[in-house]
């Protein structure tokens, strides 16, 4: 199953155009670390305040920094793909880019919980008071799942390909 | 021997290059280091550009904290990963790049933290800032963690 859809993509012309143009590659990279650095910004803010720290923020104002962390989850879906596009092989099978990955989904179904169950709420919360222990395990786990990938995202070239 | 091989020779310097994971976890701390570095300064100056007005100012105070200790996990990593290879990254350009952007970042941070919270009381807390030379040190500041990351990336490559 896997090895078809390697050979999908490695005969594909998206793949073709990623490997003939040599400055992609290290160019994305740059631009994963920038989407990187808005995306654990943002959320860092938004989780430290969920959590029941900075208590100068207006609990509520924290969704404006959403907008700038979803440019930086955007950036790196395209950069991201482009090295799967390029490269499927050396993913698939790779245990950190695995964990990687299964770390951005708990994120994902974590925003989720929060969209569910703190999100319709939240307006009624005091703006500068501590928050609710729901809100603090919804923040904490959303830390620890983006500093997670972050750490499993930089040790994919060094860890075991099966 | 110059100080480079000297510190090369260190049990830092080895256990990061020859050890199975020294390198890897020290490259892994930089990235969670840069993040929270890049990250906080990043949202900072977004809103002294007026572009996160409803975020309190003061929130950031606070915030500058925990980006200085973002700072400290990369000068501990990146200080064992340069001394692992020390005498190779002191002849690389993007690398002194790299290190020139950050020296000058870390000062505009500073500054900008005087500009923000010394200068009197109630700038802490108003919505927009409209002092021409605090919110041309933000846009320093961006430039700076930009070339920081893209020359930092080059490193491996150049």
């Amino acid at each position: 199953m896997t090895e078809i859809l390697i050979q999908l993509i490695e005969g594909s012309a998206i793949n073709s155009w990623i490997l003939s143009h040599g400055w992609l590659w290290p160019f994305s990279e740059i631009l994963h670390f920038i989407g990187l650095s808005l995306l654990l910004g943002g959320m860092l803010i938004i989780d430290l305040r969920l959590m029941g720290f900075l208590r100068q923020m207006n609990i509520i104002a924290t969704e404006r920094l959403l907008p700038w962390a979803s440019l930086g989850l955007l950036i790196n879906f395209i950069t991201g793909s482009l090295f799967f596009l390029g490269d499927p092989a050396r993913y698939v099978i790779n245990i950190g880019f695995q964990i990687k990955m299964l770390l951005v989904l708990i994120a994902g179904l974590n925003a989720l919980w929060f969209a569910i169950k703190v999100k319709p709420v939240i307006a009624t919360w005091e703006p500068f008071s501590d928050t609710p222990l729901l809100a603090k395990v919804i923040g904490s786990v959303s830390l620890v799942a983006w500093l997670g990938v972050l750490l499993l995202g930089r040790l994919i070239p060094y860890v075991g390909t099966g | 021997m110059g100080i480079f091989e000297l510190l090369e020779e260190t049990s830092i310097a080895l256990w990061v290059g020859e050890s199975l994971w020294g390198y890897p976890i020290m490259l892994s701390l930089h990235a969670v280091g840069l993040s929270i570095v890049v990250g906080i300064f990043t949202m900072l100056n977004l809103r002294i550009l007026g572009l996160l007005k409803d975020i309190e100012l003061s929130a950031f105070k606070s915030l500058y904290k925990v980006s200085w200790a973002g700072l400290a996990i990369n000068a501990i990593s990146g200080f064992s990963l340069f001394s692992s290879q020390a005498t190779y990254f002191v002849t690389s350009k993007p690398f002194l790049i790299k290190i020139a952007a950050i020296i000058v970042g870390v000062i505009v941070a500073i500054f900008l933290y005087r500009c923000l919270y010394l200068k009197d009381e109630d700038t802490s807390e108003k919505k927009t800032i409209k002092d021409q030379s605090t919110r041309n040190l933000a846009v320093l500041s961006l430039l700076c963690w930009t070339i920081a990351i893209f020359s930092g990336r080059l490193v491996a490559y150049l």
